[in-house]
Order: C-alpha cells, then structure tokens, then sequence
C-alpha cells in the first residue's frame, strides 16, 4: 500500500485516483468491514492520520497512515477537512492536515464517512438497541445484567433518561439536548447503574411537559422541578381534580388567548415582561387578566394568586399526563 | 475428479488494499508473463540508503563464492550493536523465478534487526527456468556456509543463524536446513518461515479453492514449479531439496516458525508441515491468518492481519535466540 498511496496522489486526481478510493471503499464496505479499517482506509489513502468521533454514541477511532491506531490527544484543528457521518450532524471524521482538501482527500472524506455511518446504523443504533435500553433502565434487572447491557450502549461513566412522545425511552449523555420540537421529560445524569431512578424522575418530568394545545415548556428537567415532583404522585387518572383545574379547564375554552396569557403570567419574572413576551401592550394585559381573574374567580397579579395559578396550571398538565405517560 | 471447494473470502481490509493494485499486479498465466513479473521486481529494489539513511543500521554489499559464480550478499545490522550477535540468514521470495534481495524486505529485515539487535544477511540465489534445481538450493546453501564461516568478520555468533524466507524463500530456507541437516551442515538455531512455497504437487483442497483469486494461484504456482523442475513436476522423483513438502522425514530439524493465509494456495501445505515437524518432535508455532491472500503483509503492510503478523514474528525470534 506505501506504493500506492504515492501512486494516488501522483495521478491525475480528477479520474483514476477517486474511482480507486471509491473502489477500496466499496470492498470495506461488501466485506463488512468495521470502524477501525474504515478510518484507517482514509489515512492510508490519504497519507495523513484520520480520526472519526461520534460523541453521541462514544465512538473514537484514530489511525496513522502506517495503520498504527494512536488514539489522538489534542482535539481537531479547525483548519482540517473534516464531514459529518450523521446526516446534518457535526463534523466527526477528519484527516489531520491543513485544508481544503483536494480532490483526492475530498472523495476519501465522503466514501469514508458514507462507510462509517453504515457501521455506525447497523452496530450502533441511535437510541440504541431496544432490548438494551428496556434492560438498562429496568429496576427489577439484576445490576450485573444493566451494566452490561448498558456497555453495549456504549455509554459513558454517567448517562441519563429521557422520556420522550415517541414510543420508546432514551438513554442519552449527560450533555444531551433535545432536538427541536421534542416533548421531553429528563432524567437526572446518574450513574450507568442507578438509570432506572432516572427513568423513574424522566416519567415524572414528562408530566410536567407541555403538549401542542399547550404553550407551556415541552421540555422540563426533572432538576428543575423541585418540590413540584412530589404534586405528580398525587394525580392519577382516576383523581378528581380541584376546582381551580376545572377553572382553567373552562377559562382556556372560552377564548384561544385565555390560556397562553395566563402561561405567560405564570412564567414571567414581572407583568410588563409578560406583555413583552406575549407582544402585547401592557395596557392590553392589564385588561385580558382582569377578564381571566374573573374567568378564574381568583386574582392572579398579586404573590399568593401568582402561586396559586402556578400550582393550577401544573395540576391542569398533570391531570392531561395522567394516563399519557410512556411507560418503561 | 475434483472436489468443489466454496470459496473463502478474504479479509475486508485486505481485500481492498488488493482491489486497489490491481492494475499494477501482473497476474502469472503463462510462463510469457515471466519478463514482466522481473521488470516490476526489479522496480521494487531499493537503495541500501533507504535502511541506512537514519543512521540506525550499517550495510555492506558483498559477493559470496557459489557453486557456479559468485552470490551477492547484503549484509546488515544495527548500527549501535556489540559482536557476537546473532543473526538471521534470510532469503527472499519470488516463485522460484524472480531475482532481487534488495526489495521492500530489507525494509523488514532492519525492523527485525532494531527490534531484537540481531544483525542479517540476505542472498540473492540464482533463479528458474534459467538455473533449474538445484542450482537455487545449492546457491542459498553456499550463501549460508559462507555466513557461519564468516560471522566473525562481520560481529555475528556463528552458532546463532536463524535461517528465513517468504513464500519461494520460505521454501529455499525449509529446503536449505534439511540440506543442512543431512549433510552435518551449519548448525540452525531455527528456521522462520513465512507462507512458505514447499509443495510442487499443488494439489491440495487450499490451491483449488483458491484457484483464480488473490495473489500467486494455482496457474502461478504451477508455472513456478515448473520452471524449477520442468517435466519432474508433480511427478514421483522430486527432491525433498527442491519441495520441502516431499521429505518424509522432519526429525531433527530446528525450531520452526509458520504462517500462511486462510485464503492462499499454500495454506494447506503449510499446515501439512507444520503437523508434521510435531509428529517429527520439531517444536513448531503455526499462524493462519483468516481472510489472508499470500503476501498479505507486502501488499497492504498497514492493514490490522498485516500488522499482527509482522508483530507475532518478533517473540517467537525472541524466545528462540534466548
């Protein structure tokens, strides 16, 4: 190969030198070949060393371009030619040299990283393994049996759940955020082991969350919650909710603003950003909740009524999430 | 009639470093192709400088006296070495038909040298279908009586000769220590053998199921032992000097490193030899690399199967130079 990586980059790059890469890529891939010779592929063809990191899935590969892995000790300059694996992911494979990379080193970016996201889909799903994830947050498991399924995560030291709309839990680092549009409770970050409690406080926040009738948060950490956690135990599907969730229940039908403006009250640190955060004049404001006061049968401008919206309306969702909550 | 063998893929890595030259590779499908095979072995010859150049090892050129014209040597070790080491006689490869001691295994050699500070000579035998058998053998064993007598010029312990090759060398190197055996010769320390060409036979299940694929097939091997021997080949008068494989009895040869590729005409051969050196009381180690083609560490030398066979080398060296 030291022949014909000299070879490569000798020839016209336009032509022969990217069907050649094209060509050792495909064979990797036919073969089934794993993350290692697929990075080491892209440094021996491009005479640098490459590595590959996926911080979502704790992947890191680095390969010199005599085949050595060295696992890399200063992170990737910026200036190096670099692709994400995952669509519309950030950059996670590099070749180790100032770019732009020319023709040669641009089509063993793009064959290799292609190759890797297949490694990565068929041996490292997203989520991870269903099987895996069920095991690992399963409190009845033996601990033995969640450590080791929660290796074949790939997870780090520490690691939290999150209960999410879709159908499935997700294990996830510590450092994850959700993407947009996601309604999703989180779990503290605990350790590998202790996962099924995180589970447990992921179901819990994910009471809390906001659905899409809802300009509440659709997305709530369980550490964020405080006191408010223990109100979750409280409301079942089958509790019989107190007047003032029946108040908000019939104010918000009365008229689309009702809901949002009382949302808005409840969360804002003062009335005037209230109106900024709903775009209304304050004068306007003042009006609607004089309105929703009376819609409520409660005042919501002073202290001891702002508490007192704030606990309605976390009853209200509690009461939506009762029978909602994914389950484990 | 012949068994239908399925086919035994190689290693992926391997298998693209192979797609790669192909273009490159001249394939042996007729002796007509010989001249080729030579020009390219003669591209691959290095400069003694590429192994000298960092100061680490010091190398000398020099013409042993054969049976019919002199041998040309090169003889190295590494720079910072006292006397007295051992060293490892080594013969290089080429299907019994190409010439060049001075190819990418010097490269090798000087690896093995730096890492054990053992020092070695490697000879350049005469070669088929001009010089048919013995000539090679006779030539490989000359060079290696003209190391032991000579060690001491050169700082090398006379009772510490590794012999080794690769592929036709592998098969010169089995060859030249029976020689050595049965004629009260040189005394080997041990013999280190890599994927070593000892059966003129080719027939066993590996060189059918491989034939057509990979690196040095069934047709190649054929023509190789064909200009060694000619209308011998294959048949009931061949020489356990020539192939290795024919000698029936291995008793009393040193210990023995072999290796060959799961996917190479060879394999079976060579573990064929291997059983039979422990039948025989000769300790032997035995790799197989899965998924290799012959030559597999030349051809992608940074691939993972390359490296970890480059690597296995160097302990068994270890254990057996004490």
């Amino acid at each position: 190969m030291r022949d014909l990586v000299s070879h490569l980059t000798a020839l016209d790059p336009g032509a022969a030198a990217t069907v050649q890469v094209i060509a050792y890529f495909d064979r990797l891939v036919e073969g089934r070949a794993g993350l290692e010779p697929i990075v080491r592929g892209a440094a021996v063809l491009s005479g640098c060393p490459a590595r590959l990191s996926d911080q979502e899935r704790h992947v890191r590969v680095r390969v010199q371009p005599d085949g050595r892995v060295v696992p890399a000790t200063q992170p990737p300059e910026p200036d190096w030619p670099s692709v994400p694996v995952r669509a519309d992911g950030p950059p996670a494979l590099w070749l180790e040299r100032p770019g732009p990379a020319g023709p040669v080193d641009a089509m063993v970016l793009e064959r290799a990283s292609a190759a890797a996201r297949g490694v990565l889909e068929r041996t490292r799903g997203r989520a991870g393994d269903p099987a895996s994830v069920e095991v690992v947050l399963d409190a009845s498991a033996e601990e033995r049996t969640r450590l080791l399924a929660g290796r074949r995560l790939g997870l780090g030291p520490a690691a939290r759940a999150v209960a999410t709309d879709g159908a499935r839990p997700l294990v996830v680092a510590p450092d994850w955020t959700p993407p947009e549009h996601t309604r999703a409770g989180l779990g503290p970050a605990v350790a590998v082991a202790d996962l099924p409690s995180s589970w447990a406080k992921a179901r819990i926040a994910y009471r809390f969350t906001a659905g899409d009738d809802d300009p509440g948060p659709p997305v709530v950490d369980y550490a964020d919650l405080g006191g408010l956690a223990v109100l979750a135990g409280a409301i079942g599907p089958d509790t019989t909710p107190v007047a003032d969730v029946d108040a908000i229940e019939n104010a918000r039908t009365t008229a689309p603003w009702v809901l949002p403006t009382l949302a808005a009250v409840a969360s804002a640190p003062s009335l005037r950003a209230a109106a900024t955060a709903l775009v209304l004049h304050h004068s306007t404001l003042q009006e609607r909740l004089g309105h929703a006061e009376h819609l409520l049968g409660w005042p919501v401008r002073d202290p001891a009524g702002k508490l007192r919206l704030q606990l309605a309306l976390a009853l209200w969702r509690l009461h939506r999430t009762a029978s909602l909550v994914p389950d484990g | 009639m012949t068994v239908r063998y399925p086919p035994l893929p190689f290693d992926p890595e391997l298998a693209a470093a192979l797609e790669l030259n192909k273009n490159e590779r001249t394939v042996l499908d007729s002796p007509a192709a010989i001249p080729q095979m030579r020009a390219n072995m003669a591209a691959r010859q290095i400069p003694l400088s590429d192994i000298t150049g960092d100061g680490t090892i010091t190398a000398s050129e020099v013409d042993a006296p054969g049976p019919r014209g002199p041998i040309p040597l090169v003889i190295g070790r590494p720079a910072d070495a006292p006397a007295d080491i051992p060293v490892l006689y080594w013969l290089h490869g080429g299907g019994m038909i190409l010439h060049g001691h001075k190819g990418r295994d010097l490269l090798v050699l000087k690896e093995i040298a730096l890492a054990l500070g053992i020092g070695f000579v490697a000879a350049d035998y005469r070669v088929a279908p001009e010089n048919p058998h013995p000539a090679p053998v006779e030539d490989c064993y000359a060079g290696l009586e003209w190391t032991v007598k000579h060690a001491a010029e050169h700082g090398f312990d006379p009772a510490r000769v590794v012999i080794g090759g690769a592929s036709a060398g592998g098969g010169l190197a089995a060859a030249t220590a029976l020689l050595a055996r049965d004629r009260g010769g040189p005394a080997l320390l041990a013999q280190l053998l890599m994927y070593p060409m000892l059966d003129d036979r080719n027939d066993t299940p590996s060189a059918h199921q491989m034939a057509g694929t990979g690196v040095w097939d069934r047709t190649a091997n054929e023509i190789g032992w064909t200009a060694l021997l000619g209308e011998a080949r294959g048949g009931p008068d061949v020489s356990p000097y020539a192939a290795p494989a024919r000698a029936t009895d291995l008793a009393g040869l040193p210990p023995t490193f072999i290796d060959a590729g799961s996917s190479e005409t060879f394999r079976d051969e060579v573990v064929d030899y291997a059983t039979r050196l422990w039948r025989s009381g000769v300790q032997a180690e035995l790799h197989v690399w899965p998924g290799a083609y012959h030559g597999f560490d030349t051809t992608a030398p940074q691939a993972e199967l390359s490296r970890l066979a480059s690597e296995a080398r160097l302990p068994w060296l270890r254990r057996v130079l004490g």
